[in-house]
């Protein structure tokens, strides 16, 4: 049964739990149904009146930026792991959910950094004195200080790029980029991916129910792969035609080769604030950065 | 003599793969008419209202728009390209297709914005807009969070803003509500009020006996085969049996075996339109 969202009364599929011996066509239908929750969700988020969703998206995406020089320049794991504390203490001012905030951050960028760096902290490549052993692995001390290093700076840096993106709406989102001078073809295009991202999963989800209904087995992986494959060439094929149906339409609609918003962005006192406050904690993190460095 | 909004004359157009989309079509479309163009699902519907509007152009024959060739390098110049598209809106059968922008306000604004017009004027143009169509609280939606009716409602209203003298209407009342179609069928007779041409293309013979005054019917070999008022048209039953917008339909009442001709459509009763309900069941009585 389908559920109205709660910011948009737009019905997702629920997302079922879960498990084995569910088929291939469920499973795909329900991680596509979490996909677009997930979207949905961010508009959610990015409506409700938080500390980060007050501020100028122009400024914010500034911000952001300067946040990410800095947890780029830190070397001093303390340092890295206040600036994640720093995106649980934004998170929490701007009433996204700490929990998930950190799930999603751990979980994506977390994980990921840490299964690429780890193999850094063997002695093979990273000599120091050994923390411990696995069999004829050995872990040297370094190494693991390196890649908690790594570890941090892209938690933190995940962090910050998360937050922005989940206090901002999509719209507001490619207006800063395009107030930034990003050129409007990019812009555009960006705009348009994401709406076609959204239609495409929902019609790949459908596809997928619509097989689960009329399926009584689980099939082979054989089968599974031969029919993703071929759903995946008619989901090509429906992506190429309905650009070229959005493009007439863009003509039909007097398109000349711009995107021009209506939309006026105004910086006023709270977001000079606020980049005020972004700098200065920057300045303090690297000072700080440099201390325990020396 | 009054110059036609539009006049095809020996009108071919083949897709790209081959294959005949729409053959020897000669059509004139009168300021202020409102004409349904139906035919069953390939019978090249899209295809025709698509030239209409220029975006794609005949193999053969030629298109005429506003007494002016309407050509491909005719739309190339920006003076006449932008006339044409002021003058000519086009409403998509799908509206996923035609809300592009990244959210409703910006869509209703993108095309008087295109046109030139300034920030203020198109600001108290969406306003007016939305106020008439009832989208107000839509406004500041990403359009893919809206319902199908609420998308159509953006996607008339994007067209609306534009104040096209034309509208072209692909499948208006395909995947809309009972209270949506009838909305719609008021924005219909609304812009007939005004003066308003539209061209529609639907399968819906119900919606195109209560909003047009004309009838073009296209076979499914993509050629013209009736051109008339809903009454002499759809009364014509072989005719429509024949171009697939009817078919036969036997269904029994008690004993007795009964067989009718039946159209798929929002209504099932071409001609008869009057406000009703209607039942399925054991005391159905007459369909």
């Amino acid at each position: 049964m389908s559920a109205p969202c709660p910011c948009c009364e737009v019905e997702v599929a629920p997302v079922r739990r879960r498990g084995r011996g569910r088929s291939l066509a469920r499973r795909t239908a329900d991680s596509l149904a979490r996909s677009i929750t997930d979207v949905l969700e961010n508009e959610e988020i990015a409506a409700r009146p938080g500390l980060l969703q007050r501020i100028d998206p122009r400024i914010k995406l500034i911000t952001l930026l300067l946040f990410a020089v800095t947890v780029s320049l830190v070397h001093s794991l303390w340092v890295l792991l206040a600036l994640i504390a720093l995106t649980c203490v934004f998170a929490a001012l701007s009433r996204v959910g700490v929990a998930a905030f950190a799930r999603k951050v751990w979980l994506s960028a977390g994980l990921l950094a840490f299964l690429i760096a780890v193999p850094s902290a063997l002695a093979w490549f990273t000599p120091g004195e050994a923390a411990f052993t696995l069999g004829p692995l050995t872990f040297t001390e370094p190494g693991l200080l390196g890649v908690a290093t790594l570890v941090a700076r892209v938690a933190a840096a995940a962090g910050f790029a998360l937050l922005v993106v989940w206090t901002m709406r999509w719209s507001d989102l490619l207006r800063a980029l395009s107030a930034l001078r990003m050129p409007d073809v990019v812009v555009a295009t960006l705009g348009m991916a994401q709406k076609q991202i959204l239609t495409l999963l929902r019609t790949v989800e459908q596809i997928h129910l619509a097989r689960e209904s009329r399926t009584l087995t689980l099939g082979t992986t054989k089968e599974n792969r031969d029919w993703v494959t071929e759903r995946m060439a008619f989901v090509l094929r429906k992506s190429m035609k309905t650009a070229d149906d959005v493009y007439d339409a863009m003509l039909a609609r007097g398109y000349t080769g711009s995107m021009p918003s209506l939309r006026r962005l105004r910086v006023g006192a709270a977001d000079w604030a606020w980049l005020a406050t972004s700098v200065t904690i920057c300045a303090v993190t690297l000072a700080a950065s440099r201390m325990a460095g020396a | 003599m009054t110059t036609p909004d539009f006049a095809l004359r020996g009108v071919r157009h083949e897709y790209r793969t081959g294959g005949a989309a729409l053959t020897g079509i000669q059509l004139e479309i009168l300021p202020g008419e409102h004409v349904a163009v139906v035919g069953a699902n390939g019978s090249g519907k899209s295809t025709l209202l698509k030239l209409l509007d220029g975006l794609v152009f005949p193999t053969a024959g030629e298109v005429v728009a506003f007494g002016k060739p309407l050509t491909e390098e005719a739309l190339e110049d920006p003076a006449y390209r932008r006339d044409f598209r002021a003058r000519v809106g086009f409403v998509f059968q799908d509206a996923d297709v035609q809300l592009f922008c990244s959210d409703v306000r910006d869509e209703l604004a993108f095309g008087p914005l295109q046109l030139g017009l300034t920030r203020d004027e198109v600001e108290r143009l969406v306003a007016d807009v939305a106020a008439h169509l009832r989208i107000d609280r839509l406004l500041d939606r990403p359009p893919y969070t809206l319902s199908g009716g609420e998308k159509k409602r953006v996607a008339i209203a994007a067209v609306i803003a534009m104040h096209p003298r034309v509208l072209l209407l692909d499948e208006p009342t395909n995947a809309l509500d009972p209270r949506s179609q009838v909305w719609l069928l008021d924005v219909l007779d609304e812009w007939k009020h005004e003066g308003r041409t539209v061209v529609m293309a639907t399968h819906d013979l119900s919606a195109a006996a209560e909003a047009a005054d004309r009838i073009v019917v296209l076979s499914e070999e993509h050629a013209v085969v009736a051109d008339g008022t809903p009454q002499e048209v759809l009364t014509q039953r072989d005719l429509l049996l024949s171009v697939n917008l009817i078919h036969e339909h036997t269904h029994r009442h008690a004993s007795t075996a009964h067989r009718h001709a039946h159209a798929h459509g929002a209504g099932a009763d071409p001609l008869a339109m009057h406000p009703h309900e209607h039942a399925h069941g054991a005391r159905g009585g007459e369909s």
